[in-house]
Protein backbone atom coordinates (compact mmCIF):
# COMPACT_ATOMS: atom_id res chain seq x y z
CA UNK A 1 0.00 0.00 0.00
CA UNK A 2 0.70 3.26 -0.96
CA UNK A 3 1.96 6.20 1.64
CA UNK A 4 -0.57 8.30 0.20
CA UNK A 5 -2.99 5.82 0.62
CA UNK A 6 -2.68 5.29 4.48
CA UNK A 7 -3.13 9.41 4.92
CA UNK A 8 -5.98 10.28 6.90
CA UNK A 9 -7.99 13.46 5.58
CA UNK A 10 -6.70 15.50 8.08
CA UNK A 11 -3.11 14.19 7.52
CA UNK A 12 -3.65 15.36 3.98
CA UNK A 13 -4.77 19.20 5.46
CA UNK A 14 -1.75 19.30 7.52
CA UNK A 15 0.36 18.30 4.70
CA UNK A 16 -1.42 21.21 2.56
CA UNK A 17 -0.77 23.64 5.46
CA UNK A 18 2.81 22.68 5.43
CA UNK A 19 3.25 23.18 1.94
CA UNK A 20 1.81 26.52 1.56
CA UNK A 21 3.71 27.99 4.89
CA UNK A 22 7.04 26.36 2.90
CA UNK A 23 6.66 28.07 -0.46
CA UNK A 24 5.73 30.99 1.83
CA UNK A 25 8.64 30.38 3.98
CA UNK A 26 10.69 30.54 0.89
CA UNK A 27 8.87 33.66 -0.72
CA UNK A 28 9.93 34.99 2.28
CA UNK A 29 13.44 35.01 1.47
CA UNK A 30 13.23 35.70 -2.12
CA UNK A 31 14.63 39.26 -1.74
CA UNK A 32 17.54 38.20 -0.08
CA UNK A 33 18.00 35.52 -2.53
CA UNK A 34 17.20 37.94 -5.77
CA UNK A 35 20.03 39.95 -3.80
CA UNK A 36 22.96 36.93 -3.57
CA UNK A 37 22.30 36.02 -7.08
CA UNK A 38 22.63 39.82 -8.52
CA UNK A 39 25.44 40.04 -7.11
CA UNK A 40 27.52 37.49 -9.26
CA UNK A 41 25.83 38.17 -12.13
CA UNK A 42 26.65 41.91 -12.08
CA UNK A 43 30.07 40.46 -12.36
CA UNK A 44 29.77 37.86 -14.58
CA UNK A 45 28.36 40.63 -16.64
CA UNK A 46 30.20 43.15 -16.32
CA UNK A 47 33.02 40.36 -17.23
CA UNK A 48 32.10 39.67 -20.26
CA UNK A 49 31.72 43.05 -21.44
CA UNK A 50 35.63 43.55 -20.41
CA UNK A 51 37.05 40.07 -21.65
CA UNK A 52 35.29 40.61 -25.13
CA UNK A 53 37.41 43.90 -25.75
CA UNK A 54 40.44 42.98 -24.22
CA UNK A 55 40.26 39.85 -26.18
CA UNK A 56 40.13 42.07 -29.16
CA UNK A 57 43.09 43.79 -27.91
CA UNK A 58 45.05 41.06 -27.36
CA UNK A 59 44.40 39.62 -30.76
CA UNK A 60 45.49 42.77 -32.16
CA UNK A 61 48.76 42.95 -30.12
CA UNK A 62 49.24 39.30 -31.43
CA UNK A 63 48.63 40.40 -34.82
CA UNK A 64 50.96 42.79 -35.28
CA UNK A 65 53.52 41.45 -33.32
CA UNK A 66 53.66 38.29 -36.01
CA UNK A 67 53.36 41.05 -39.03
CA UNK A 68 56.66 42.70 -37.81
CA UNK A 69 57.91 39.47 -36.77
CA UNK A 70 58.68 40.92 -33.08
CA UNK A 71 57.49 39.93 -29.23
CA UNK A 72 54.10 40.91 -28.26
CA UNK A 73 54.74 44.13 -26.06
CA UNK A 74 54.72 43.84 -22.03
CA UNK A 75 51.07 45.20 -21.97
CA UNK A 76 50.01 41.91 -23.57
CA UNK A 77 51.26 39.82 -20.79
CA UNK A 78 49.19 42.36 -18.33
CA UNK A 79 46.43 41.47 -20.18
CA UNK A 80 46.43 37.82 -20.22
CA UNK A 81 46.54 38.23 -16.17
CA UNK A 82 43.32 40.50 -16.16
CA UNK A 83 41.86 37.73 -18.30
CA UNK A 84 42.70 35.00 -16.40
CA UNK A 85 41.40 36.58 -12.91
CA UNK A 86 38.21 37.92 -14.90
CA UNK A 87 38.09 33.78 -15.42
CA UNK A 88 38.14 32.75 -12.15
CA UNK A 89 35.89 35.46 -10.79
CA UNK A 90 33.88 34.15 -13.14
CA UNK A 91 33.57 30.75 -12.18
CA UNK A 92 33.35 31.64 -8.24
CA UNK A 93 29.97 33.95 -9.81
CA UNK A 94 28.88 30.52 -11.31
CA UNK A 95 29.30 28.56 -8.53
CA UNK A 96 27.35 30.67 -5.94
CA UNK A 97 24.40 31.15 -8.21
CA UNK A 98 24.85 27.34 -8.87
CA UNK A 99 23.87 26.58 -5.04
CA UNK A 100 21.61 29.12 -4.48
CA UNK A 101 19.12 27.61 -7.39
CA UNK A 102 20.12 23.88 -6.58
CA UNK A 103 18.68 25.01 -2.83
CA UNK A 104 15.71 26.30 -4.49
CA UNK A 105 15.44 23.07 -6.27
CA UNK A 106 15.72 20.99 -3.59
CA UNK A 107 12.79 23.23 -2.26
CA UNK A 108 10.46 22.91 -5.70
CA UNK A 109 10.30 19.22 -5.79
CA UNK A 110 7.30 18.15 -5.74
CA UNK A 111 7.79 14.70 -4.06
CA UNK A 112 6.87 15.51 -0.37
CA UNK A 113 4.73 12.97 -0.27
CA UNK A 114 7.12 10.46 -0.59
CA UNK A 115 8.41 8.80 1.85
CA UNK A 116 12.30 7.88 1.01
CA UNK A 117 15.94 7.26 2.50
CA UNK A 118 17.69 10.64 2.48
CA UNK A 119 20.76 11.71 3.33
CA UNK A 120 20.39 13.88 5.97
CA UNK A 121 23.64 15.83 5.62
CA UNK A 122 23.03 16.42 2.08
CA UNK A 123 19.36 17.30 2.53
CA UNK A 124 21.14 20.47 5.28
CA UNK A 125 23.67 21.75 2.95
CA UNK A 126 21.21 22.13 0.42
CA UNK A 127 19.07 23.79 3.01
CA UNK A 128 22.00 26.03 4.15
CA UNK A 129 22.72 27.24 0.52
CA UNK A 130 19.06 29.52 0.89
CA UNK A 131 19.23 30.00 4.75
CA UNK A 132 23.08 31.87 3.74
CA UNK A 133 20.63 34.53 1.81
CA UNK A 134 19.46 35.27 5.14
CA UNK A 135 23.03 35.32 6.81
CA UNK A 136 24.54 37.17 4.40
CA UNK A 137 28.13 36.89 5.44
CA UNK A 138 27.41 38.47 8.70
CA UNK A 139 27.45 34.57 10.01
CA UNK A 140 29.62 32.22 10.26
CA UNK A 141 28.35 28.31 9.71
CA UNK A 142 30.09 25.62 11.46
CA UNK A 143 29.53 22.77 9.68
CA UNK A 144 29.70 19.09 11.92
CA UNK A 145 28.62 15.88 10.12
CA UNK A 146 28.41 12.97 11.49
CA UNK A 147 28.44 9.43 9.43
CA UNK A 148 24.33 9.81 9.65
CA UNK A 149 23.45 7.30 6.88
CA UNK A 150 20.44 7.32 5.24
CA UNK A 151 17.45 8.57 7.06
CA UNK A 152 13.90 7.04 5.92
CA UNK A 153 11.81 10.27 5.69
CA UNK A 154 9.61 13.05 3.73
CA UNK A 155 12.69 14.98 2.22
CA UNK A 156 10.60 18.01 1.55
CA UNK A 157 9.06 18.17 5.08
CA UNK A 158 12.48 17.78 6.97
CA UNK A 159 13.82 20.35 4.33
CA UNK A 160 11.28 22.69 5.55
CA UNK A 161 12.11 21.72 9.47
CA UNK A 162 15.57 22.67 8.76
CA UNK A 163 14.49 25.83 6.75
CA UNK A 164 12.85 27.10 9.88
CA UNK A 165 15.35 26.62 12.20
CA UNK A 166 17.64 27.97 10.32
CA UNK A 167 16.10 31.45 9.41
CA UNK A 168 15.17 31.53 13.02
CA UNK A 169 19.14 30.67 13.45
CA UNK A 170 20.05 33.45 11.51
CA UNK A 171 16.99 35.94 12.63
CA UNK A 172 18.19 35.64 16.44
CA UNK A 173 21.64 37.01 16.05
CA UNK A 174 21.70 40.68 16.05
CA UNK A 175 24.58 41.46 14.32
CA UNK A 176 27.26 38.74 13.75
CA UNK A 177 27.42 35.66 15.10
CA UNK A 178 27.68 31.79 14.43
CA UNK A 179 24.96 29.27 13.58
CA UNK A 180 26.75 25.56 14.23
CA UNK A 181 25.10 22.72 12.70
CA UNK A 182 25.94 19.56 13.81
CA UNK A 183 24.54 15.69 12.51
CA UNK A 184 25.16 12.35 14.30
CA UNK A 185 23.49 8.85 14.69
CA UNK A 186 22.83 7.82 18.05
CA UNK A 187 20.98 4.48 18.53
CA UNK A 188 18.71 4.20 15.73
CA UNK A 189 17.93 7.74 15.82
CA UNK A 190 19.04 10.75 13.99
CA UNK A 191 20.26 13.61 15.83
CA UNK A 192 20.53 16.82 13.90
CA UNK A 193 21.46 20.12 16.22
CA UNK A 194 21.68 23.69 15.06
CA UNK A 195 22.66 25.83 17.36
CA UNK A 196 22.82 29.90 17.19
CA UNK A 197 24.92 32.44 19.39
CA UNK A 198 21.92 34.94 19.49
CA UNK A 199 19.62 36.67 21.71
CA UNK A 200 18.33 33.26 23.56
CA UNK A 201 14.44 32.41 24.02
CA UNK A 202 12.94 34.40 27.37
CA UNK A 203 12.35 32.30 29.95
CA UNK A 204 8.32 33.63 29.59
CA UNK A 205 8.53 32.65 26.38
CA UNK A 206 9.33 29.11 26.28
CA UNK A 207 6.49 27.52 26.97
CA UNK A 208 4.56 28.77 24.12
CA UNK A 209 7.32 28.73 21.27
CA UNK A 210 5.08 25.67 19.61
CA UNK A 211 2.02 27.14 19.86
CA UNK A 212 0.07 28.53 17.02
CA UNK A 213 0.05 32.37 15.79
CA UNK A 214 2.88 32.25 18.84
CA UNK A 215 5.85 34.98 17.62
CA UNK A 216 8.42 37.69 18.78
CA UNK A 217 9.06 38.92 15.32
CA UNK A 218 7.70 41.97 14.07
CA UNK A 219 4.43 42.73 11.78
CA UNK A 220 4.88 41.26 8.80
CA UNK A 221 7.91 38.82 9.34
CA UNK A 222 6.91 36.03 11.57
CA UNK A 223 3.85 34.21 10.88
CA UNK A 224 3.64 32.43 14.52
CA UNK A 225 3.22 28.76 12.50
CA UNK A 226 6.61 28.29 11.59
CA UNK A 227 7.64 26.67 14.76
CA UNK A 228 4.45 25.00 15.13
CA UNK A 229 5.03 23.19 11.58
CA UNK A 230 8.28 22.34 12.41
CA UNK A 231 7.21 20.52 15.59
CA UNK A 232 3.81 18.66 13.54
CA UNK A 233 6.46 17.47 11.23
CA UNK A 234 8.74 15.90 13.38
CA UNK A 235 6.62 14.40 16.09
CA UNK A 236 3.33 13.49 14.59
CA UNK A 237 4.63 13.21 10.66
CA UNK A 238 8.26 11.14 11.61
CA UNK A 239 8.00 10.17 15.74
CA UNK A 240 10.67 12.08 16.31
CA UNK A 241 11.37 14.89 19.00
CA UNK A 242 12.12 17.92 19.21
CA UNK A 243 13.70 20.63 22.27
CA UNK A 244 15.72 22.85 22.70
CA UNK A 245 18.48 24.85 25.32
CA UNK A 246 18.33 28.42 25.62
CA UNK A 247 20.29 30.70 27.86
CA UNK A 248 19.49 34.50 27.18
CA UNK A 249 21.98 36.78 25.80
CA UNK A 250 24.16 33.09 24.89
CA UNK A 251 22.06 31.40 22.26
CA UNK A 252 20.28 28.22 21.69
CA UNK A 253 20.37 24.79 20.64
CA UNK A 254 17.16 22.94 18.67
CA UNK A 255 17.98 19.22 18.74
CA UNK A 256 15.41 17.18 16.20
CA UNK A 257 15.86 13.37 16.58
CA UNK A 258 13.99 11.18 13.95
CA UNK A 259 14.05 7.65 13.90
CA UNK A 260 17.01 6.13 11.18
CA UNK A 261 13.56 3.96 9.77
CA UNK A 262 10.11 5.49 9.83
CA UNK A 263 7.68 4.12 12.31
CA UNK A 264 5.34 3.20 9.58
CA UNK A 265 7.52 0.77 8.13
CA UNK A 266 8.78 0.01 12.41
CA UNK A 267 4.98 -1.20 12.22
CA UNK A 268 4.59 -3.39 9.24
CA UNK B 1 41.88 64.92 -7.34
CA UNK B 2 45.48 66.94 -6.71
CA UNK B 3 46.72 69.16 -8.94
CA UNK B 4 47.69 67.13 -11.93
CA UNK B 5 47.00 63.85 -10.94
CA UNK B 6 44.23 61.69 -12.43
CA UNK B 7 40.75 60.95 -10.28
CA UNK B 8 40.44 58.80 -7.18
CA UNK B 9 37.61 56.06 -7.19
CA UNK B 10 36.88 54.18 -4.02
CA UNK B 11 35.30 50.83 -4.75
CA UNK B 12 33.62 49.32 -1.20
CA UNK B 13 32.18 46.06 -1.54
CA UNK B 14 32.73 42.76 1.07
CA UNK B 15 32.45 40.94 -2.25
CA UNK B 16 35.92 40.52 -3.70
CA UNK B 17 34.34 39.33 -7.13
CA UNK B 18 32.63 42.54 -7.44
CA UNK B 19 36.30 45.28 -6.72
CA UNK B 20 37.88 42.94 -9.44
CA UNK B 21 35.03 43.53 -12.13
CA UNK B 22 34.58 47.44 -11.41
CA UNK B 23 38.55 47.79 -10.91
CA UNK B 24 38.90 45.32 -14.63
CA UNK B 25 36.67 47.82 -16.19
CA UNK B 26 37.83 51.24 -15.44
CA UNK B 27 41.30 50.58 -15.73
CA UNK B 28 39.95 49.21 -19.38
CA UNK B 29 38.47 52.55 -19.95
CA UNK B 30 40.17 55.13 -17.70
CA UNK B 31 43.26 55.77 -16.48
CA UNK B 32 41.78 56.39 -12.58
CA UNK B 33 43.34 55.90 -9.61
CA UNK B 34 41.25 52.54 -7.95
CA UNK B 35 41.09 51.99 -4.28
CA UNK B 36 39.42 48.62 -3.62
CA UNK B 37 38.38 47.74 -0.29
CA UNK B 38 36.25 44.25 1.11
CA UNK B 39 36.29 46.00 4.85
CA UNK B 40 34.27 49.00 4.92
CA UNK B 41 35.93 49.97 8.03
CA UNK B 42 39.35 50.11 6.53
CA UNK B 43 37.54 51.86 3.86
CA UNK B 44 36.35 54.52 6.34
CA UNK B 45 39.87 55.28 7.80
CA UNK B 46 41.27 55.27 5.04
CA UNK B 47 39.01 57.78 3.99
CA UNK B 48 40.15 59.82 6.83
CA UNK B 49 43.63 61.07 5.19
CA UNK B 50 43.43 60.58 1.60
CA UNK B 51 41.12 62.37 -0.60
CA UNK B 52 38.91 60.73 -3.43
CA UNK B 53 36.44 61.96 -5.44
CA UNK B 54 33.83 59.23 -6.03
CA UNK B 55 32.70 56.35 -3.06
CA UNK B 56 31.02 53.89 -4.98
CA UNK B 57 29.83 51.86 -1.98
CA UNK B 58 27.65 48.26 -1.63
CA UNK B 59 25.24 48.76 0.88
CA UNK B 60 24.88 45.03 3.09
CA UNK B 61 28.59 44.33 4.43
CA UNK B 62 29.35 42.94 7.65
CA UNK B 63 30.32 45.39 10.78
CA UNK B 64 29.55 48.34 8.93
CA UNK B 65 26.30 48.72 6.44
CA UNK B 66 26.82 51.40 3.46
CA UNK B 67 24.74 54.17 4.38
CA UNK B 68 26.78 54.19 7.93
CA UNK B 69 30.14 54.17 5.80
CA UNK B 70 28.56 57.31 3.51
CA UNK B 71 27.62 58.86 6.27
CA UNK B 72 31.66 58.95 7.67
CA UNK B 73 32.78 60.01 3.77
CA UNK B 74 30.58 62.60 3.90
CA UNK B 75 31.72 63.56 7.26
CA UNK B 76 35.70 63.48 6.36
CA UNK B 77 35.23 64.74 2.56
CA UNK B 78 32.23 66.46 2.01
CA UNK B 79 32.82 67.04 -1.42
CA UNK B 80 33.66 63.78 -2.44
CA UNK B 81 30.55 61.98 -4.48
CA UNK B 82 28.51 58.91 -3.17
CA UNK B 83 27.28 56.44 -4.66
CA UNK B 84 25.67 53.22 -3.52
CA UNK B 85 25.66 50.12 -5.98
CA UNK B 86 23.71 47.95 -4.43
CA UNK B 87 21.67 44.40 -4.76
CA UNK B 88 19.79 44.88 -1.86
CA UNK B 89 17.13 47.37 -3.97
CA UNK B 90 14.30 48.38 -0.74
CA UNK B 91 12.82 51.92 -1.44
CA UNK B 92 13.27 52.87 2.56
CA UNK B 93 17.31 52.13 1.79
CA UNK B 94 17.05 54.40 -1.22
CA UNK B 95 15.36 57.20 0.24
CA UNK B 96 17.40 57.27 3.60
CA UNK B 97 20.50 57.65 1.63
CA UNK B 98 19.38 60.51 -0.31
CA UNK B 99 18.05 61.74 2.79
CA UNK B 100 21.00 61.26 5.07
CA UNK B 101 24.16 61.19 3.46
CA UNK B 102 23.11 63.58 0.60
CA UNK B 103 23.71 60.36 -2.10
CA UNK B 104 24.82 61.46 -5.54
CA UNK B 105 23.03 58.34 -7.59
CA UNK B 106 21.77 54.91 -6.33
CA UNK B 107 22.57 51.90 -8.74
CA UNK B 108 21.32 48.44 -8.45
CA UNK B 109 22.79 45.44 -9.07
CA UNK B 110 23.62 43.62 -11.64
CA UNK B 111 24.75 47.03 -12.77
CA UNK B 112 25.77 47.89 -16.62
CA UNK B 113 28.99 48.96 -16.85
CA UNK B 114 28.37 51.95 -19.24
CA UNK B 115 25.57 53.31 -16.57
CA UNK B 116 28.36 52.71 -13.99
CA UNK B 117 31.01 55.03 -15.69
CA UNK B 118 29.03 57.60 -16.60
CA UNK B 119 27.69 57.84 -13.09
CA UNK B 120 31.32 57.71 -12.03
CA UNK B 121 32.47 60.41 -14.22
CA UNK B 122 29.71 63.00 -13.73
CA UNK B 123 30.29 62.07 -10.34
CA UNK B 124 33.83 63.57 -10.48
CA UNK B 125 33.11 66.33 -12.45
CA UNK B 126 30.41 67.51 -10.32
CA UNK B 127 33.86 67.05 -7.01
CA UNK B 128 36.03 68.74 -9.17
CA UNK B 129 33.21 71.49 -9.71
CA UNK B 130 32.58 71.73 -5.94
CA UNK B 131 36.42 71.80 -5.04
CA UNK B 132 37.36 74.65 -7.60
CA UNK B 133 34.05 76.36 -6.31
CA UNK B 134 35.60 76.04 -2.23
CA UNK B 135 38.68 77.60 -3.87
CA UNK B 136 37.38 80.37 -5.41
CA UNK B 137 34.91 80.94 -2.28
CA UNK B 138 38.54 80.98 -0.11
CA UNK B 139 40.34 83.11 -3.06
CA UNK B 140 37.10 85.75 -2.43
CA UNK B 141 37.42 85.94 1.32
CA UNK B 142 40.97 86.69 1.01
CA UNK B 143 40.55 89.05 -1.46
CA UNK B 144 37.37 90.27 0.36
CA UNK B 145 39.65 90.85 3.43
CA UNK B 146 43.06 92.14 1.75
CA UNK B 147 40.47 94.77 -0.05
CA UNK B 148 39.13 95.56 3.56
CA UNK B 149 42.92 96.32 5.00
CA UNK B 150 43.47 97.98 1.93
CA UNK B 151 40.36 100.30 2.48
CA UNK B 152 41.15 100.11 6.32
CA UNK B 153 44.62 101.87 5.30
CA UNK B 154 43.41 104.15 2.94
CA UNK B 155 41.38 106.08 5.72
CA UNK B 156 43.86 106.08 8.11
CA UNK B 157 46.18 107.52 5.71
CA UNK B 158 43.34 110.60 4.62
CA UNK B 159 42.56 111.19 8.04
Amino acid sequence: MSEQATTTPLERDKRQLSELYRMAAVGRLTAKIVHEINTPIGSIRSNNEVLGRMLEKLSQMVAEAVQNNTAPPAKAIDIIDTLKSLSAVDKIACDRISAVVRGLKTFARSNEGVLRKTDVNELLRDTLKLAGCEYRRRIEVVEDYGDVGEVECFPQLMNQVFLNLLVNAGQAIEGEGTVTVLTRQEDGWAHIAITDSGKGIAPENRSRIFSPGFTTKPIGEGTGLGLTITREIVVDTHQGVIEFDSEPGRGTTFHVRIPLVHHKRQTA
Amino acid sequence: MAANSQPAVMIVDDEEMVITSVRAFLRLETDYHIFGFSNPEDAAKFLETNPVDVVVSDYLMPRMNGLQLLTKAKEYQPESARVLLTGHADKQSAIQAINDVGLYQYIEKPWDNQQLLLVIQSAIERTTLLRSLREKIIALDAAHSNLKEIQAKLLRAFL
